[in-house]
């Protein structure tokens, strides 16, 4: 790459290694950058919707991973393109703010994208695309907000919650069995949802599995599960009314984290220690008894001879459980922490109603459930699965859908989906262009056009005519003024989402909208790349 | 015969030398300076550059662009510092100053190349940029004392000007209103920059960027226990530390040495003794919110659990500051004979949800002299740029309230300094009247450059500007550019403002760096001193080699 020649018509060196340097500049970067962003674009308009297709992607050590969650997709394709690598951020943001819709953003912000460049082809300049798009972008979220309806729910009414997030559900593996699984999900949110301020910690939510069994083995837990057995096989596998002491201090004699030495050099001395080693085990075993504890939980290991003593006290033990799982057992149980022996006492003690062993079909694994915590604001998913992989995507599933009623949880707004508001939006848009005098009509139009790509992909990828499903739900919405008609992809004989009972968060519409807009201004801004060509 | 040839330098040494050496200086300078073009104004564009390790940024801001383009050509590297100081002395208008210097050396490579003498053309550029900033300043407009409503009305004008040009334009007015909440949330003497925190998290839409009255920042690392603490208070009293709460060995290298092992016990119990008397001082304080730069271990979380204190660690050393000045607290290095006076409060304290991270938010601070953004967005590159954007308005309403004089923008002030320089050519006789007149004929570029990025006939433009200031009255003297419809546009009235220091710092820098150009008649490059190491060979090979070709260096030395 060369900036300017001399009078020779030799080359100026003004930039570090210029010759190693490509660029590519004006109207052919923006080409070339929106042909890598449709690319991208192009990967996941298959995984749309219900009946969207599932990706297999093998990472460089051979893990194989299916999915049909774009966020993952993008992510485990490692993008080197670096619009494409735009877009993947694209997508991991809508996972981090919303949880869901991680597929359509990206498929959202393709079709802008090919829209602006057969506007760019007509030379209109790409900024004024830009601003058209943020113009039909408010427009847009402006008809969002009418056409958004808000629902009550209160712990006892949760149908609401749980049919948005079966919508959220129906495109993923678990989707045979959505219902029950999104009852699960929505019971998890309410129980860790501190409602009065509208917050949801899903830390406080752990989700769990294990292969084997089949998905409608999966429950929820009130309580925990750890994935570790007692400490000694005789000890009980069931505790009825356990009373848990929670220790971050190893059953062994204490060791001052200075350096030290002891001085043994008679037979006495050596005999001395080995005793107040004993007694140390004893004081312990014997203060965790005296305090009524049932069942101690250890954060660090205990050697054999702890081992005998706590069986031989009838003192059931689980060791090496680690600081997130201690946590999370303080707090559904009620216990706090305790760094010493000497500060066990009776009061700092957990509560639980049962805690048993549980084994799986033939393996030796087994696992502990501790339910009925007097405090359930720690609540545990427990899947089963065929295989490892489904495992994963049924966890990356359950994922989204907890967001979803969390993001409920915080707003109750709703849109309808089966790309209803898409096509409702869609018409607010070309309305609004209608009234909009210069550059910005086209580029206003254009947006409207793009919103139909999501309806277009739905009813491709359940194997409907597109073109004619979306034209014939345009129409019907036009003439029968209902934003609540959508694409039929479960075959359920209406169009009316409403009936069909799918629905999307606002909060989740909103912010594809925002964000693939956002993007695309990005991606038009660019006139000018610049990159050392060895780097691919 | 042949003359034994005087071997004056080091072999290798480059030398380019004369009038060629001048030109080829101005040619190097406008290639660079072609770069940045596009980037000026509300359409300007944006470049991304990739850098050797494979970060990218996406940018419009003129001195990142210089920096990020790694400039070796000695004179063009005056561009880089030019646009560099402009960032530094006044924030915004780094790209101006660049197309202002490039346009000046265009301006008198002509002269150059018929033979006037450099000196003569330096002599008269420096008139003529004093002369430029005496009719800025003139024509500024003095905003200082308005009443307070005004006058914030006035610094979101500037700002949203300066916000134009960016990613963040559609937020213009929303992301000025913030930039002046926060920088009036600062101390009017000193206006403290380090007091202004931004924190990004990606995520949600701009809009969803707040500002925090006080102070906010990312949950640090905790220990089991953190999360039984209570996570909002209000009116907590908050106690800042720089020490270790950790069981730990509080000397290194000791080393005990017991000779019964009934004394063991004891030496046990001083370790504990001695962290429980520093949590137990803590927690005695009255505390509500422990927060300290080293770390807090799992022992000191759950011992403020049990007591429903809050606790951080390692908390980064800039925010630490912030909450210091914010609440009040001093930062104290021992636990021991902790006086009330040294805590410090807020009117609430809370741990909040900020997309997917955790955030723990001070607001209502007694002596609220700061204030932290988090901005919200769709990338990693859009929120950097972001930021930039920002940093160039906060340093613009910064400014604004230093030094209120505000003149119109969208190359209004340019068009009419040019005219006046016109003017002021006429009385002069000599040489000096043409090169004043190529001072104001370079002015004119970023109006032109304007146009030409928003896609619209600069010439059809600018001599509708040119009429409009030539108006005897008076009348057209705000006339700029108007972006939209590609007419012109009275941008005084329109609320399109700069800091009149901004451009006088513009003019200012960019007369000297073509000055000093101008007045270079030799480059010596020694080859040795360009490569210190290994890694800058390769530049200072390539370097060499592009300098041979330059001026007649060559055939002097044969």
């Amino acid at each position: 790459m060369s900036l300017a020649f001399d009078e020779f018509g030799r080359p100026f060196i003004i930039l570090r290694e210029q010759e190693k340097k490509s660029r590519i500049r004006g109207i052919e970067a923006q080409k070339a950058n929106i042909k890598a962003a449709k690319a991208v674009a192009r990967i996941l308009q298959s995984s749309l919707g219900p009946k969207g297709m599932d990706k297999m992607l093998q990472s460089p050590d051979g893990d194989v991973c299916i999915t049909n969650d774009g966020a993952t997709i993008l992510e485990q394709m490692e993008v080197e393109n670096q619009i494409g690598k735009l877009l993947v951020e694209l997508s991991k943001s809508q996972d981090q703010e919303i949880g869901d819709g991680t597929t359509g953003v990206v498929v959202l912000a393709g079709a802008l994208l090919e829209q602006a460049e057969a506007l760019l082809d007509r030379g209109i300049h790409p900024l004024r695309v830009a601003e058209g798009y943020e113009r039909a972008c408010k427009a847009a979220i402006a008809n969002l907000d009418r056409i958004a309806h808000s629902f009550d729910f209160s712990l006892d009414d949760i149908e609401p919650l749980v049919q948005t997030c079966m919508t959220t559900l129906s495109s993923k593996i678990v989707g045979r069995h959505k219902r029950d699984m999104a009852e699960m999900c929505v019971k998890a949110v309410l129980a860790v949802a501190d409602l009065k301020r509208k917050d949801v910690n899903l830390e406080l939510i752990k989700v769990d599995g294990k292969v084997g069994g089949r998905l409608e083995d999966a429950k929820l837990v009130y309580g925990l599960v750890l994935d570790k057995d007692m400490s000694h096989p005789q000890m009980p596998k069931q505790i009825k009314d356990a009373r848990i002491a929670i220790l971050t201090c190893p059953f062994e004699p204490p060791k001052p984290k200075t350096k030290h030495k002891v001085d043994i050099d008679t037979v006495e001395k050596f005999e001395a220690l080995r005793e107040t080693e004993k007694q140390y085990f004893l004081d312990m075993v014997k203060r965790c008894k005296e305090s009524g504890a049932t069942l101690v939980i250890c954060q660090w290991g205990f050697d054999d001879e702890a081992n005998h003593l706590l069986l031989a006290n009838d003192l059931p033990a689980v060791r090496w459980v680690g600081g997130v799982e201690l946590e999370l057992l303080a707090m559904a149980t009620g216990a706090r922490i305790v760094p010493r022996f000497s500060e066990l006492s009776a009061d700092k003690l957990g509560r639980a109603a049962t805690v048993r062993e549980m084994s799986f079909g033939t393996t030796k694994d087994r696992m502990l459930v501790i339910e009925g915590c007097p405090n359930s604001r720690a609540v545990t998913i427990f899947v089963r699965g065929g295989n490892k992989m489904i495992l994963d995507e049924i966890k990356r599933s359950l994922h989204d859908a907890l967001c979803v009623a969390r993001n409920l949880v915080r707003d109750n707004a709703i849109v309808y989906g089966g790309g209803a508001a898409e096509i409702s939006c869609s018409l607010a848009v070309e309305a609004a262009a209608e009234a909009q005098a210069g550059v910005e009509q086209y580029a206003m139009r254009a947006f409207a056009d793009a919103l139909e790509c999501i309806p277009l992909a739905l009813a491709e990828n359940s194997g409907l005519p597109p073109i004619e499903s979306l034209t014939e739900v345009k129409s019907r919405q036009l003439r029968e003024g209902n934003p609540h008609l959508g694409i039929d992809c479960n075959d359920a004989g209406t169009n009316d989402m409403k009936q069909q009972n799918v629905f999307e968060t606002l909060s989740g519409k909103k912010q594809q909208l925002f964000l693939a807009t956002q993007v695309c201004k990005m991606i038009l801004k660019i006139d000018d790349v610049i990159q050392p060509a060895a780097y691919e | 015969m042949m003359q034994p040839q005087i071997i004056l330098l080091r072999e290798g040494t480059d030398t380019s030398q004369g009038k060629a050496q001048l030109i080829s200086n101005i040619n190097a300078c406008m290639a660079v300076v072609d770069t940045v073009r596009t980037t000026l104004g509300p359409r300007g564009m944006d470049k991304l550059v990739h850098d050797d390790k494979g970060r990218v940024t996406i940018s419009n801001d003129g001195a990142t662009i210089m920096k990020l383009l790694e400039i070796v050509h000695p004179a063009a590297k005056v561009l880089v510092d030019i646009s560099a100081s402009q960032d530094a002395e006044v924030g915004d208008g780094t790209t101006t100053v660049v197309i202002l210097a490039g346009e000046l050396l265009r301006e008198c490579k002509a002269f150059v190349e018929e033979g006037v003498h450099p000196q003569a053309i330096i002599r008269a550029f420096r008139a003529a940029g004093a002369l430029a900033v005496q009719h800025v300043r003139d024509a500024s407009v003095s905003i200082g004392g308005k009443d307070p409503a005004e006058m914030r009305s006035l610094l979101q004008k500037c700002a949203a000007t300066s916000l134009n040009s960016k990613l963040v334009s559609g937020e213009r007015d929303f992301f000025a209103e913030m930039v002046v909440d926060a920088v009036s949330a600062l101390d009017v003497e000193t206006l403290d920059m380090s007091l202004l925190g931004t924190k990004k998290v990606q995520g949600g839409g701009l809009r969803d960027s707040f500002l925090v009255d006080g102070v906010a920042f990312k949950k640090t690392f905790s220990y089991a226990g953190f999360e039984m603490q209570p996570k909002a208070y209000e009116n907590p009293g908050i106690l800042l530390l720089n020490i270790e709460l950790e069981l730990k060995s509080e000397k290194e290298n000791a080393e005990v040495r017991l000779s019964d092992p009934a004394q063991y016990q004891e030496i046990v119990d001083a370790e504990w003794n001695i962290i429980y008397a520093k949590l137990q001082a803590c927690a005695d304080s009255g505390a509500k919110i422990v927060l300290s730069r080293l770390a807090i271990g799992d022992l000191a979380t759950q011992f403020f659990a049990d007591r429903d204190i809050f606790c951080a660690g390692r908390v980064a050393e800039e925010d630490m500051r912030r909450v210091a000045a914010a609440t009040g607290a001093r930062v104290q290095t021992t636990v021991s004979k902790l006086q009330p006076a040294v805590l410090g409060t807020c009117a609430k304290f809370e741990e909040a949800q900020v997309g997917a991270e955790r955030f723990n938010l001070f607001t209502g601070c007694p002596r609220a002299r700061t204030a932290t953004m988090v901005l919200r967005g769709g990338s990693e590159q859009f929120i950097d740029e972001a930021e930039r954007s920002l940093h160039d308005a906060i340093m613009i309403v910064r400014r604004a309230l230093k030094n209120a004089a505000v003149v119109a923008g969208g190359g209004a002030i340019d068009m009419e300094v040019s005219r006046q320089l016109r003017d002021h050519a006429r009385a002069i006789p000599g040489k000096a009247q043409l090169f004043i007149n190529a001072f104001a004929k370079a002015l004119e570029v970023i109006p032109r450059q304007l146009c030409d990025n928003s896609g619209f006939d600069a010439t059809d433009v600018l001599n509708k500007l040119r009429q409009k200031h030539a108006l005897k009255d008076g009348s057209g003297r705000n006339f700029g550019v108007d972006v939209s419809t590609g007419g012109v546009v009275d941008t005084y009235e329109a609320f399109v403002w700069e800091p009149a220091l901004v451009k006088i710092n513009a003019i200012t820098a960019a007369t000297e760096a073509a000055c000093l150009i101008l007045s270079v008649d030799e480059t010596v490059r020694n080859p040795r001193s360009e490569a210190p190491d290994g890694q800058a060979m390769a530049g200072a090979m390539a370097g060499r080699g592009g300098g041979r070709g330059r001026g007649r260096g060559r055939g002097m030395r044969r």
